[in-house]
């Protein structure tokens, strides 16, 4: 039980994949403007990265492995990513229009969201099992979705206050997400 | 309809167009990869057990078959020679033996008159603070120079090493691995020389 | 527009990362030295330059309904190959850049400029858009890589070249770092290209 609670803390705060590994920050700038948006991307990006960790585990031990075509990773998780990306799409516009909507523009840019690839080879360079891989996921996308929040809450504030003209948007933007990740540098002694 | 099939052909070709390209690289790139890779996992652990040599033991590397296991299948071993000006003086390779915790893999250097020149433990996975401190040199120099011979044990059974306190069981698997190796060494010099 | 002028916007107007700022998840994670932002320019340089070549070459043959996903298995190929070659002749580098090798598939410059540019344009322009976009790319980040580097490590290119006394900024290193050069950078190009 110790070990799953330290493979969550460890995936939300203290690798985490936005603020500490570098992964998702394009469309991370782009949404953080609005707090609806945020939400949404945030709940877009644990939804698929969950469900594309879970098919790109099994099509690696189930497939690639296997075979020996171990080299072909990159492109078959892409291809993967891709098409689950647009079923999901497909599949929640005719059964759970309003999911669909509230999810909005997100779901079909997070194709090229790199936290998505990122995450699923992370779980392969782990040498996860079914139950960790779905945990390590599940809590990365969670610690994903916590940084964008954070950062959001705080951009909205930053939008009225006095910035100098150069600075103001994505300049600012990555400054204070360098402040935010300095806070997280902090949770590095706590994982053993 | 038309257009349905037009996709699928085109997008058909385009995977097997990049299917083709991709395993003829895979195929021209072999080689050089797998010596890279055991270049940068396995080159300390060789250097750490062989005297001093003027080839690359990697690049020199032999693999051979030593019998069939259990299921039939051939017993394959990579062997890492240690030439001296081109004469060779010692090789280098690897075994294994179940420790306290699960197996641990060692490399061993052993010249060719039977005399170990060093051990490395390459992966083990001890306790740590007791069963992991058979990787301290204090532990593993003394199998330099060993036979395999009752000189090659821990103490409590006769032999000249000095097991790890509070780990018996840990020292005792690197010995029996160590002692794996040695056994199957007069083969493989006759493959080797 | 000539093929020069196609080739040139890439290197300052709209370079990537800081003017077109797309391809961030790299520019922030590799850039802990010069060496290794380089590396990672040239070889996302090369990936560009080759899916913008094949793009081009295909674009009238590609339906429109599946050519995403025909320019990702393009990319991905390119991917593959890079990795391939760097695994086998560059392999201290290939470790240090790391997962982020096969991440260059879903770098927004690459799908981006297939997407906007060669997809439509004939294959030299294409070509001269992928070189000049990869190669700004590259610019930048050995540049952010050199500021990271000089002032997180004292060295450049791994030659020591601040005095004795200095202490590092090896805050400048890690992730915080990262985000706050790159926003500074941005800041100071915005400057830069306001007073022109």
């Amino acid at each position: 039980m110790s070990d799953y609670l330290l493979l969550i803390v460890s995936a939300v705060f203290v690798n985490n994949i936005l603020l500490v590994r570098y992964l998702g920050n394009c469309p991370f700038l782009g949404v953080s403007n609005r707090m609806d948006t945020a939400t949404g991307m945030a709940m877009a990006v644990v939804f698929v990265i969950v469900m594309a960790s879970s098919i790109t585990w099994a099509v690696q031990y189930y497939i690639l492995n296997p075979f020996g075509l171990e080299y072909l990773q990159t492109i078959a998780f892409i291809l993967v990513i891709a098409a689950l990306v647009q079923l999901v799409e497909m599949f929640l516009q005719k059964s759970v229009p309003a999911l669909y909507r509230s999810l909005g523009i997100f779901l079909p840019l997070i194709t090229t969201n790199c936290a998505v690839l990122g995450v699923a080879v992370l779980v392969i360079q782990g040498e996860y099992g079914f139950v960790d891989m779905l945990l390590f996921s599940f809590a990365s996308s969670v610690g994903y979705g916590l940084a964008l929040i954070l950062l959001t809450g705080i951009r909205e504030r930053l939008a009225v206050a006095a910035i100098p003209v150069h600075f103001r948007g994505t300049s600012l933007g990555l400054m204070t997400a360098g402040l935010i990740a300095l806070g997280f540098l902090g949770f590095v002694g706590m994982v053993h | 309809m038309r257009d349905l099939v037009k996709m699928v052909v085109v997008l058909t070709v385009i995977c097997a167009a990049s299917g083709f390209v991709l395993s003829y690289v895979n195929e021209a790139t072999k080689a050089p990869r797998e010596y890279q890779l055991l270049k940068y996992v396995r080159e300390p652990s060789i250097k750490a057990v062989l005297p001093n040599y003027t080839n690359d033991p990697i690049k020199d590397r032999i693999t051979i078959t030593l019998g069939k296991n259990d299921k039939g299948e051939p017993i394959e071993k990579t062997i890492f020679p240690a030439k001296d000006n081109g004469k060779l003086v010692a090789i280098a390779y690897a075994s294994d033996a179940t420790g306290y915790h699960g197996p641990i893999d060692v490399m061993i250097g052993i010249n060719l008159d039977g005399k170990l020149t060093g051990i490395s433990i390459m992966t083990h996975t001890e306790t740590p603070g007791l069963g992991a401190r058979v990787v301290e040199p204090v532990f593993t120099k003394q199998f330099s120079g060993l036979t395999l011979s009752g000189e090659l044990n821990v103490t409590a059974q006769g032999g000249k090493i000095n097991a790890v306190s509070g780990a018996t069981i840990s020292s005792k698997g690197v010995v029996a691995a160590v002692r794996n190796a040695l056994e199957v060494f007069p083969q493989i010099k006759k493959e080797v020389s | 527009m000539s093929v020069a002028k196609v080739f040139t916007r890439g290197l300052w107007q709209e370079i990537p990362p800081f003017r077109l700022v797309l391809g961030l998840c790299p520019t922030l994670a590799v850039t802990t030295a010069a060496k290794n932002g380089l590396g990672m320019g040239l070889a996302t340089t090369f990936v560009l330059v080759c899916s913008n070549v094949i793009v081009s070459l295909l674009r009238k043959a590609i339906p429109g309904k599946v050519r995403i996903a025909a320019f990702i298995v393009v990319i991905a190929s390119f991917v593959v190959i890079v990795e391939l070659v760097m695994q086998a002749y560059f392999y201290p580098l290939y470790k240090i850049l790391g997962i982020f090798i096969p991440l260059i598939v879903v770098n927004c410059i690459i799908l981006g400029r297939a997407e906007a540019f060669a997809s439509k344009n004939t294959i030299v322009p294409s070509a001269a858009d992928g070189l000049g976009m990869g190669l700004g790319f590259t610019l930048s980040l050995t540049f952010l890589g050199g500021v990271r580097e000089i002032f997180g490590n004292g060295t450049f290119f791994g030659h020591a070249i601040m005095g004795e006394a200095f202490q590092p900024f090896s805050i400048l290193l890690k992730a915080p770092g990262a985000f706050i050069c790159l926003g500074v950078i941005l800041g100071v190009m915005n400057l830069i290209s306001a007073k022109k």
